[in-house]
């Protein structure tokens, strides 16, 4: 027995390193890269363990005058994502009280075309946008990403505060019902309180969703007049220096990675909310 | 008489101001996803059938099926139809694998468990340019860690241009999309796992049941209402992957990384041909029914997201 539990520790560990190994080495590689230079990177010396660690590269991509103007992308990526995060929560709180708690007629037909639409391919919709923006001259802006992006985050997002509402005791409402409190009232007072982690959950997809979009900018913003951060970075593809492709990739990066981690409890929340029934 | 007809009608009365209310809470939403989802469905279903004029935006002229025949006849669409699948299903069915075995790992006990799940929960938030940047850097030809660890460790005797071979290049972004699709399943499976009861193992272990027939007989059966529609939803999602193959091969060397996603977009937007991408796009959309039927895949999903209310 005793025996039996070492051999399954010894796999749990020699797995768990494996799993570490390979999920974490291909951002392991790119950290390498961003702080090496540039004749290092480009020589057939590997080294897995950096002898000379810079920064050049990191403060190269972050100059105003660079190709890929990750300073502007960064900046219009804050923008844009956090309109969006906040107009999601805006238009599916009130969306997702209803289809938790109130008796709207066809409620399963709308919850299953919200979240069928979700895996539609994007392209479909994409080409009349692009369109009706170019008609309106409306491409280029920063409303031609916000529009988009609520609308292709939103069903995920009403998703999210609707397992959260499910969760709450329905005596609460009940009782403030009662005391003669309007739904408005109840909604602004009592769910909204009581809902922030799901709030926070379901801002925090809705700002990575809109983060790390890129199909949307590629075709929405084709004269380059506002970047975002993955466009940005995207045109650092396009020049040759290794080093400050990684750099650029590694500020893309940061943001979402804290939210990540400082987040996690909330995302699991997210994960939890839906399967458990 | 009237006494008891009063509350009934009362109440009937605050049904349908409560129907008012659900409607119009949700009616901003609905108003926002029909102008970008189904207004827009409609307008590619209806240049689908038709020439685009992309100076002056309007329709030149309708033309029938003659966009659906251009395609079918095409050689380049018909191989990305056939690679699209291929592609879809190589992903959804490595991602469930592996991501259901990195849930019974990370079902178990051991020390830096929390750590392991950040690591493994990190792909998810990295954006898909930076992934294909990341990929593309690990496989690239003359600095790429593959080759260089390849070649030290001698299975390789020269340095490899990896992307230059359209199948190897199709399975290096495969790998980076599944990657990317890991840590999400991972994190489903293991909350569905953590929902198991527990007492059904330890009853088989009792009745002698071994680990493998432990798996086989308890486990899977059990775990089979996740995995379908993660599976499903896994499938619909890799078929739709765009950013990764944009940024590592553009849809190369000849065509061979290209999906049906990617033909789309290089009809609609590289060669303005509006009326073709659209017609690939009902191809696309015809596809991604027949994989997992609407109707099927809602029902599976409230059922498996809020239960059967």
């Amino acid at each position: 027995m005793k025996k039996n539990l070492i051999l399954k520790n010894f796999f749990i560990y020699f797995f768990a390193l494996i799993v570490f190994l390979i999920m974490f080495f291909p951002l392991y590689g790119l950290i390498l890269t961003s702080i090496q230079p540039e004749n290092i990177i480009r020589s057939r010396n590997l080294s897995f363990f950096p002898k000379e660690i810079i920064f050049t590269h990191f403060a190269e991509v972050l100059k105003p005058d660079h190709i890929s103007n990750l300073y502007e992308g960064i900046r219009n990526s804050l923008i844009v994502s956090f309109l969006t995060s906040f107009l999601c929560i805006i238009l599916a709180f009130p969306a997702a009280y209803s289809l938790a708690r109130l008796n709207l007629p066809a409620k399963n037909i709308i919850l299953g075309t919200l979240i069928s639409i979700y895996f539609l391919p994007t392209i479909l919709f994409v080409i009349p946008l692009f369109v009706i923006l170019v008609s309106y001259q409306l491409d280029d802006t920063v409303f031609s990403l916000v529009v988009p992006y609520t609308a292709f985050t939103l069903p995920f997002v009403i998703w999210i505060l609707k397992s959260f509402i499910d969760k709450l005791p329905v005596e609460v409402e009940e009782a403030a019902k009662i005391d003669g409190c309007s739904t408005l009232q109840l909604l602004i007072h009592i769910i909204f309180p009581l809902l922030r982690p799901g709030l926070i959950a379901a801002f925090i997809f809705a700002f990575i969703l809109s983060w790390v979009e890129f199909l949307t900018p590629l075709i929405f913003t084709n004269n380059f007049k506002i970047s975002t951060v993955a466009l940005g970075l995207f045109r650092s593809t396009i020049d040759i220096k290794i080093g400050q492709q990684a750099a650029a990739a590694i500020i893309t990066l940061i943001p979402v990675t804290i939210l990540m981690i400082f987040f996690q409890q909330y995302i699991t929340k997210v994960v939890l909310s839906g399967s458990d029934k | 008489m009237t006494d008891l007809l009063s509350p009934q009608s009362n109440s009937q009365f605050k049904i349908s101001r409560e129907k008012i209310l659900a409607f119009t809470l949700i009616l901003p939403s609905l108003i926002l996803v029909f102008l970008t989802y189904l207004y827009p469905a409609i307008f590619t279903f209806i240049i689908s059938f038709a020439e685009y004029d992309i100076i002056h935006l309007k329709i030149k002229k309708f033309v029938q099926f003659k966009n659906f025949e251009f395609l079918i006849s095409n050689y380049f669409f018909t191989s990305s139809v056939l690679r699209t699948i291929y592609f879809g299903f190589l992903i959804c069915v490595c991602t469930t694998i592996f991501s259901f075995l990195i849930a019974l790992l990370l079902n178990e006990k051991f020390i830096g468990k929390a750590f392991l799940r950040v690591m493994i929960v990190l792909p998810w938030a990295v954006p898909s340019v930076v992934s294909g940047v990341l990929w593309g850097q690990m496989f690239h030809a003359d600095t790429g860690f593959l080759n260089a660890l390849l070649y030290q460790i001698g299975v390789i005797s020269g340095y490899k241009i990896w992307l230059a071979d359209p199948l190897v290049a199709l399975h290096v972004i495969a790998i980076a999309e599944i990657w990317k699709a890991i840590p999400f399943m991972t994190l489903f499976f293991l909350s569905g796992l953590q929902s198991l009861p527990s007492e059904v193992f330890e009853a088989a272990s009792v009745d002698g049941a071994n680990v493998f027939q432990r798996f086989s007989n308890i486990l899977l059966p059990l775990m089979l209402p996740i995995a379908i529609p993660l599976f499903l939803i896994q499938f619909v999602l890799a078929m739709k992957s765009f950013d990764t193959i944009f940024v590592l091969t553009r849809g190369g060397p000849g065509g061979g990384t290209t999906t049906l996603n990617y033909f789309i977009y290089q009809e609609a937007f590289e060669t303005f041909n509006l009326g073709r991408a659209s017609a690939a796009a009902y191809v696309l959309l015809i596809i991604t029914l027949a994989v997992v039927l609407i109707p099927t895949i809602s029902r599976y999903l409230i059922k498996f997201f809020w239960g059967n209310k």
